[in-house]
């Protein structure tokens, strides 16, 4: 929500902390208050939810009022003068979190949400030193939700965001408040868990250590991890999330806010489905097979075991592999659009072609986000592979030629019956595996990192191009995708020098339309649209 | 009257003509009382009209909160193109409360009656009778008495002949008392958990099913009719000189410790003590009054000296440091301990918290806990500073006034008879408690 | 809901319905009074109570389906008002008000005394022969008529300790 540079008649200016605002009429004054970089403390209160008004953390105090104004429920009025931090609205406030804390354990120690905890956050920055509450705590049993998630409910504050999400995000309400009074609690209906694709969410929403998450609990404190911003690779919605990691392994995804793709939300799949990240069993390596930079390969040449070289050698070898030969790229759709660029120039530059397949899932929509779905594309950049060229197809080796090179591009065929490759003269994986059905004709092998571990940009279904950070490094001597394709097309005779994955952008910027404008600059964190992006939905 | 008892002489019986009188019952019998004229006649006046009667007449809402019921009709816009709906809010739970019973009971069809011309002055073709769900013979006579009506073609389809549809249907609640807060039962009569509602939206603009809404309580839809039948001139006659902004008369319940509990009908502006000692006869023998609470639990208690010194209007109440309420009056003798009796209201509004704000969801059981545990012998002076702290807390910070409601009796209660708690102090039997948050 | 086909553990299970006949018809009548299905919830579940003793999960998810809602949600209704009994109760269940009104009239005293007789022993625990079940209530709205007791749909007034013997020789 931002302040147009005239107002329209239909604003009003106000003043919040002695800043003057002006916002459009019908704004809360919560949200009023975060356009002059004031944030009003609350709980219940979430910007992609329904407004609940319950927790009654959000009271400020404005001028001329009788009472104090819960300020996620009260749209902001002309010429008021609200005060954030006055006296009487932090002992409003002050009281809030005594009321809060008196039932809640003080178990921080052993609870996953501390550290980015709500309730431990602003009980530091306005609570209390310490508790008057002197009787028996409530206590409840830690129950199991289904899904992914625990519920603790002597932790929970009953901020219902859950059982909103559930409702009218999700459209699946299998949760409730049962009970009234301090007896209350979160509940559902035996045998009706939180099965929803998206009701992992629940886990983020929840401002305290009562929803947590099955697959994270005891993993790693939140003051462990380090955080990188990065898009969603499991599907080709391009969820925004941060990949949380712990000594350079990752442990967590979570959802990053971006209201043109995802709001504030991200499925389940795309969030558990992270393992692979971590492999162990990467090449992490450059191999070439002993003598094949020095005669013809294939059935014509000699076939000598396998050994490990250093880049140089091995992009020698790729070089003289590739040496009059077509290229045929078998691509996976879950490389950036840096890497499937320079393929697309390998592929040019030989004569040759390339062609990807994407693995299919069931669609998953979350009803309540319009355009939010786990989509059928089960990869980030199928979009990216046809514009830059590559063929669809759920046979993508069907197009390669007899004696053509097959450059297998981070692309094990996963699902598919033994793979046919008795028409490649020789394979050159750049990959984080050889895939078993390649290693009989393997000539070099060029070891890259994943996705968490290089930087690059994907383009979703809609067409929008989002950056990825990179959040570990890379095993051995892998080196990112573009880097090492980069190297390959000067070892084929076109020469580039690039030293930073944004300069590869830059090169794919100038040579394919419609990525012509874009920058990393001007994507920043959250994207943009290419020209002439189908989707008439948002701009 | 004083139902159950002999009506006495200093009362005057609009509402309570007809309490304990069987005949008055059936439509035939209340027709014969004159019912049903006073639907006849606002029939041939236009809506606006008997609003603007009903503003004259100065009746205020009988519930609690004493809003003027003309202006609260006025807010509906007729012809707006929407469904409006009027419930009638026949929920009666507040501790002390037990004349919107006694309405049901023994004239339902001066309920009806009432419902039926609130209906047509603000444009509703549904009205809903709200009704507790305790109160099986209330609710059964208001449906005898809603069967006979359609029946005979008082309500229905076609009300009177007029052409207008007046629908009026029962739904039993289930037990809570917060669904006497108009936008709970508003949320209780779509089906949901009967949690009040944020205003805005008012009920009037966005009501129950999300269309215009009126509530009004039983006893102010009963007053209707008669101010109809004998005008608004005649309903001010009734109160205080120096006072207009009360008029009409006031059903009082009366219970606790007092010689004759029971309904009684007063007009605005009578001395609270010739209602006390000459109407409902005192306190038991050899006991005295000690603390009076004039308008159900929810408000302030007062002291003997308050009470005396109370003119019974909304005003007069509120100069003697508490408020006329629901009319629900309970009467503390002097062998009683304030502190037991409050523990036992706050451990009812802790029980009857629907658990949305925080500051009630936590702090009515924390206010119980401490109250109860002064009562049996472990509290220390400190629990008392504790205690107005909650209530100040618990207190202007909330959707509703549940929270208002239970701190309310606590600090009225320390501060009027701080005695009490401090000799259930120094029976003080065990080790203080170390705080655990 | 069918109860032939319900999988075997499932709440539902076993559960033989409430809305088939009158019950039906009745449920059918009340609808058209309200412009939602969701507004016959609470009427809904007094059907099933009425006609079981009680508001079981299947009956719950009965009325869940009858009403195009889902179970849980119905569930956090039915938690919420006190008059629906989520467990079996005694033939007779007994209510005693107790709050302050009532409590300083003696209410404490007749709610001992239908302890003591009824052989309860403790408030919510069924008799042996499940013949009782006592509890306290909140408020009844008859404080001038104390102590008020409800025994199922039968309201009694002005009960005291004295009475309450009498009372309950004549349930059967």
């Amino acid at each position: 929500m931002t302040t147009p540079p005239t107002a329209p008649p239909s604003a009003v200016t106000l003043t919040i902390e002695g800043r003057q605002v002006t916002v459009p009429v019908g704004t809360s004054m919560l949200e009023a208050a975060k356009t002059v970089g004031v944030l009003i403390p609350h709980y219940c209160y979430h910007p992609g939810l329904p407004v609940a008004g319950v927790c009654r953390m959000c009271l400020v105090e404005v001028e001329k009022a009788p009472k104090l104004a819960p300020a996620c429920a009260t749209a902001v009025a002309e010429g008021q003068v609200i005060h954030v931090h006055s006296d009487k609205a932090l002992e409003a406030r002050k009281g809030v979190l005594e009321m809060l804390l008196i039932n809640h354990p003080l178990d921080c120690p052993i609870c996953d949400q501390a550290g980015e905890c709500e309730l431990q956050d602003y009980t530091f920055q306005e609570g209390r030193s310490e508790g008057r509450y002197r009787e028996p705590k409530r206590f409840n049993p830690v129950e199991d939700f289904g899904g992914d998630v625990v519920y603790v409910a002597n932790r929970c504050i009953l901020c219902t965001r859950c059982v909103r999400f559930m409702d009218d995000v999700a459209h699946d309400p299998v949760l409730n408040v049962s009970e009234r009074g301090d007896r209350a609690l979160i509940g559902k209906f035996e045998g009706e868990d939180l099965t929803h694709p998206w009701a992992g969410n629940v886990i983020d929403l929840c401002p305290v250590g009562a929803l947590l998450s099955k697959d994270s609990l005891n993993k790693a404190r939140a003051w462990e991890m380090d955080r990188t911003a990065s898009v969603c690779p499991n599907c080709s919605q391009g969820c925004n999330m941060m990949v949380e990691t712990r000594d350079n392994v990752v442990v967590r995804l979570r959802p990053r806010p971006n209201e043109d793709v995802n709001q504030y939300f991200m499925c389940d799949h795309g969030r558990l489905n992270y393992r692979w990240l971590n492999r162990q069993d990467r090449v992490d390596v450059p191999h070439v097979r002993n003598g094949s930079g020095m005669g013809p390969m294939g059935p014509m040449g000699p076939m000598g075991p396998m050994g490990p070289t250093d880049f140089d050698g091995a992009l020698i070898a790729a070089g003289k592999v590739l040496s009059g030969k077509r290229a045929f790229i078998l691509a996976s759709p879950m490389l950036s659009n840096e890497a499937l660029y320079l393929l697309s120039r390998i592929a040019k530059k030989t004569g040759g072609a390339g062609a990807f397949r994407v693995p299919q899932g069931d669609e998953a929509p979350l009803p309540g986000v319009e355009d939010l779905s786990l989509r059928r594309d089960r990869a980030a950049n199928g979009n990216g592979a046809e514009l830059f060229g590559f063929t669809r197809t759920d046979n993508p080796l069907a197009g390669m030629k007899s004696g053509d090179v097959l450059i297998v591009a981070d692309e094990e065929l996963a699902g598919v019956d033994t793979p046919n490759i008795s028409a490649a003269g020789a394979v050159i994986v750049v990959g984080t595996m050889v895939p078993k059905w390649a290693a009989g004709k393997v000539a070099v092998v060029l070891p890259v990192a994943n996705m968490a571990e290089e930087e690059g940009t994907f383009t979703n279904l809609r067409g929008r191009v989002q950056r990825f950070l990179q959040a570990k490094s890379p095993p051995g001597f892998a080196r990112p995708t573009w880097w090492v394709l980069g190297d390959l097309l000067s070892a084929i005779g076109e020469k580039t020098d690039y030293f930073l994955a944004s300069e590869v952008f830059a090169a794919l910027a100038k040579d394919v339309p419609p990525f012509s404008g874009l920058t990393y600059d001007n994507l920043g964190v959250k994207g943009r649209e290419i020209a002439g992006a189908s989707t008439g939905a948002r701009a | 009257m004083g139902y159950p008892h002999k009506p006495h002489g200093r009362e005057t019986t609009v509402l309570s003509k007809h309490f304990g009188n069987r005949d008055a019952i059936t439509l035939d019998g209340w027709k014969k009382f004159g019912g049903y004229k006073a639907l006849g006649a606002a029939l041939e006046m236009s809506p606006g009209d008997i609003v603007t009667l009903i503003k004259d007449s100065g009746l205020r809402g009988r519930g609690g909160a004493g809003f003027p019921t003309g202006m609260k009709w006025s807010f509906m816009k007729p012809g707006d193109g929407k469904p409006h709906y009027l419930i009638c809010n026949a929920d009666e739970s507040e501790p002390g409360t037990f004349k919107d019973r006694e309405i049901m009971r023994w004239t339902p069809h001066a309920l009806i009656e009432g419902c039926a011309i609130g209906s047509y002055a603000i444009g509703a073709e549904t009205c809903y009778i709200y009704i507790r769900g305790e109160f099986t013979e209330p609710l059964e006579r208001v449906e005898a008495a809603l069967r006979e009506a359609r029946q005979a073609g008082i309500i229905g389809k076609n009300a009177m002949g007029s052409g207008k549809a007046i629908n009026i249907w029962v739904h039993k609640g289930a037990g809570a008392y917060i669904c006497g807060e108009e936008t709970a039962m508003m949320n209780s009569l779509e089906g949901r958990r009967g949690n009040p509602r944020i205003k805005p939206p008012f009920p009037a603009v966005s009501g129950v099913f999300g269309q215009p809404t009126t509530i009004n309580n039983v006893e102010t839809l009963a007053a209707v009719p008669p101010i109809i039948n004998q005008g608004a001139n005649w309903y001010k006659k009734f109160s205080r000189s120096d006072n207009p902004k009360s008029t009409g008369t006031k059903l009082y319940s009366v219970c606790g410790n007092i010689q004759r509990p029971g309904n009684y009908e007063v007009p605005m502006g009578f001395p609270f003590k010739d209602f006390l000692y000459e109407l409902c006869g005192g306190p038991p023998p050899g006991r005295k009054l000690k603390a009076i609470i004039p308008g159900g639990i929810s408000v302030p208690i007062q002291t003997l000296a308050e009470a005396e010194a109370s003119l019974m209007d909304y005003e007069g109440f509120v100069a003697q440091g508490s408020m006329l309420g629901s009319g629900g009056v309970i009467v503390v003798d002097d062998a009683q301990n304030l502190v037991r009796f409050i523990a036992r209201a706050a451990r009812f509004f802790a029980h009857e918290s629907c658990a949305q704000c925080t500051q009630c969801r936590e702090g009515t059981a924390w206010t119980t806990k401490i109250v109860e545990r002064i009562a049996a012998g472990d509290g220390s002076i400190e629990d008392l500073d504790t205690l107005l702290s909650i209530a100040d807390n618990m207190t202007g910070k909330t959707i509703c006034v549940l929270s208002d409601s239970c701190a309310t009796p606590v600090v009225s209660g320390i501060n009027k008879f701080r005695a009490d708690f401090e000799a259930s102090i120094k029976k003080r039997t065990m080790h203080p408690v170390p705080a655990v948050a | 809901m069918n109860a032939q086909t319900s999988s075997v553990g499932h709440p539902t299970s076993g559960h033989e319905p409430v809305f088939v006949g009158d019950r039906r018809n009745e449920l059918d009548d009340i609808l058209t009074r309200y412009p939602t299905k969701m507004a016959a919830l609470l009427p809904a579940l007094w059907i099933v109570q009425d006609s079981r003793g009680w508001v079981s999960e299947a009956g719950m998810a009965e009325v869940a389906e009858a009403l195009e809602l889902t179970p849980a949600y119905v569930k956090g209704v039915v938690t919420f008002y006190t008059m629906y009994h989520q467990h079996p109760v005694g033939r007779h269940f007994i209510q005693v008000c107790t709050t302050s009104p009532c409590q300083i009239c003696g209410a404490e005293e007749v709610r001992d005394a239908f302890l003591r007789h009824t052989s309860c022993e403790e408030l919510g625990v069924t008799s042996e022969d499940g013949k009782f079940t006592v509890i306290e209530v909140e408020c009844l709205g008859a404080c001038g008529f104390a102590t008020p007791v409800m025994i199922n749909e039968q309201f009694i007034e002005s009960v005291t300790p004295a009475k309450v013997p009498e009372i309950l020789r004549g349930l059967k």
